[in-house]
């Protein structure tokens, strides 16, 4: 089950949904902040290929430089070296068709959760077409009576969901995200990881998690990328194949926690 | 049955309730306050003024103080039925507050005479000079309000724009930046001599001065409310194919408002200042300049009556300026005190 190294040939999970995402490919993608003038190395040399519609965990240590990955897969950032493309085509700047969902939920205070969710179709002047989707978004995470809430007016689990539809309404081929449960209670947490789970299987699109929790990686992902400390390299993948919906007492799962944990360095405590 | 039926009828409250409730408190607070203002009527109407003096308004003045005092009576009476008319039992101390100042004032001055002529003139002087002088008055307040609002508006929204810029661009940064830290400091008053020969009239140059001093602090407060902008609202913006223009426009400047209201406030306070002293020494009107005038004919029943205005028009505006940020900003209620 265990698939070493970066170029590893993906196994692909078995899901029974349409798939509409996107794929991802990372070539030997190196990355390095500035500090006062020295070199910081982030990232080296991290190669990945994302399959159409799978959902991929990054795990790895804090400060590792998981979400500098993100923010390049996303746009935000060009890489110092190596290529990111999607479907083919380099990422030269952000696009809606890859939203991130970040570990905030980073709404605008002074709009309403339903004209939050606008936001995309908004700034690309398709307010005008788009009214139904933003419904249907609300109505996907289940905040249709909450159109008209601000944004402090929502519990942290409420806050992260209409962030969820803000970027489903865009329907991205490649949705990341960036612990984007880290902020919550234990209890929301699960209940939310559940919900991920089965938006993925309904909208299709291409999913890559930061997190830092190997459970919920295990729960979530069809394939975990085990990310060393900084500089990041990618240190092993471990490939989950039980099928969706996962069970969270399901001895399999266990087992893969111990494989990931090794790989972790961190299966001394075990 | 029948003692659930008498139950209804007689009501769940026992008699004396009606004294511990809002409606009674409101009424007998409302019917002391008007009690009060009548007080003040009675001293002003039936204690002869002193001898020697000449002051034509006592009548009309003690005829307000039970005007007042009767429509106090009315509100309170009506507080019974109207819960809208109980908020008269929130302002009953100020009134009572109020009715003994003025008293004070009257029986110090129209009749004891303790104070010195004409600095302090009685109520009804100041009462007269409002009925007699109404129309140079209010000349004055329409002249004042628009040199105030021209200058104002003027500098509100250069200083709004200029605040974006440095805050947004780099090059608006580079330029307006150094010039906004070495005059923006000096006291829009200090342009005044230059700003009088260089404008072809007091008006405008009085204008310039208004807006000078609004813009500064509407600039700076926009500025630091652009630059203090979420940098994550832009990432969010961005990936979902914002334009620049966008930023700026839906986010930037909405995450800014409310320091830009802070900015505003700042600038009405000082066009204000600005205004009068404009008033004063070029424009030859607006309240500033009656208030020069009364003071050169030693009219100082008009000062008073001019401050009185004067007053009434600046916290008027505040007050216009806190609606309106209310109603734009109302998002921040659950966020910030209020």
């Amino acid at each position: 089950m265990v698939v070493a190294g970066a170029s590893a040939e993906v196994t692909r999970s078995t899901r029974d949904n349409p798939v509409r995402g996107a794929t991802l490919t990372l070539r030997e993608v190196s990355h390095h902040f500035d500090l006062d003038g020295q070199p910081l190395p982030v990232l080296d040399r991290i190669s990945l290929r994302i399959s159409r519609g799978e959902f991929v965990a990054l795990l790895g240590p804090s400060g590792c430089g998981k979400s500098t990955l993100l923010r390049l897969v996303a746009g935000l950032n060009a890489p110092s070296a190596g290529s990111l493309l999607v479907d083919g085509e380099v990422i030269d700047g952000p696009d809606p068709s890859r939203v991130v969902v970040f570990q905030d939920p980073t709404l605008y205070p002074w709009r309403t959760v339903w004209n939050n969710v606008a936001l995309g179709p908004e700034a690309r002047g398709l307010l005008g077409t788009h009214r139904e989707r933003i419904e249907d978004a609300l109505r996907l995470v289940g905040l249709t009576g909450f159109a008209n809430a601000y944004p402090h007016q929502l519990s942290g689990g409420m806050s992260q969901r209409a962030a969820l539809a803000r970027a489903l309404v865009n329907d991205p081929k490649l949705l990341i995200l960036d612990e984007p449960l880290g902020q919550l209670d234990s209890l929301t947490r699960i209940t939310m990881q559940s919900e991920l789970v089965s938006l993925w299987q309904r909208v299709g699109f291409t999913a890559l998690l930061v997190t830092h929790d190997v459970e919920e990686s295990l729960f979530l992902s069809s394939r975990v990328v085990v990310l060393s400390e900084r500089p990041a390299q990618i240190r092993a993948e471990v490939v989950n194949t039980r099928p969706y919906p996962r069970h969270r007492g399901d001895p399999h799962l266990a087992e893969l926690r111990h494989e990931v944990f090794a790989r972790l360095g961190l299966d001394a405590t075990w | 049955m029948s003692s659930i039926a008498d139950e209804v009828r007689s009501g769940p409250k026992p008699a004396s309730g009606f004294l511990a409730s809002p409606a009674a408190l409101s009424l007998i607070g409302g019917l002391a306050a008007a009690a009060a203002w009548c007080g003040v009527a009675a001293i002003t109407a039936l204690w002869p003024d002193k001898p020697e003096s000449d002051w034509d308004y006592t009548g009309a003045f003690a005829a307000l103080c039970a005007a007042v005092g009767l429509a106090l009576v009315l509100a309170a009476i009506a507080g019974v039925r109207f819960t809208r008319m109980r908020r008269v039992r929130q302002a009953v101390p100020w009134l009572l507050a109020l009715a003994l100042f003025v008293a004070a004032w009257e029986v110090i001055t129209a009749k004891l005479g303790w104070l010195p002529l004409p600095f302090f003139p009685p109520p009804q002087a100041i009462l007269e000079v409002i009925i007699d002088d109404w129309t140079r008055l209010g000349e004055g307040t329409i002249a004042s309000l628009r040199l105030l609002a021209t200058g104002y508006l003027i500098g509100a929204a250069i200083g709004f724009v200029a605040g974006v810029a440095i805050g947004w661009s780099r090059h608006a940064s580079y330029w307006i930046h150094p010039v906004l830290r070495f005059v923006g400091p000096l006291p829009a008053t200090a342009w005044l001599p230059l700003a009088f020969f260089v404008f072809p009239t007091s008006f405008s140059a009085s204008i310039f001065l208004i807006a000078l001093a609004t813009g500064f602090p509407v600039t700076v407060l926009t500025w630091s409310g652009v630059a203090g902008v979420n940098s994550a609202y832009y990432d969010i913006a961005r990936t979902l194919g914002a334009s620049q223009r966008f930023l700026v426009l839906k986010v930037a400047v909405p995450a800014a408002m409310p320091h830009v209201f802070v900015g505003l406030f700042m600038g009405l306070g000082t066009s204000f200042a600005v205004l009068v002293v404009a008033e004063m020494l070029g424009v030859k009107a607006g309240l500033g300049w009656y208030l020069q005038w009364a003071q050169g004919w030693a009219a100082y029943a008009n000062m008073y009556a001019a401050l009185l205005t004067m007053a009434l028009l600046c916290s008027g505006l505040i007050t216009l300026l806190f609606r309106l940020r209310d109603r734009l900003l109302s998002w921040q209620k659950g966020l910030v005190r209020w």
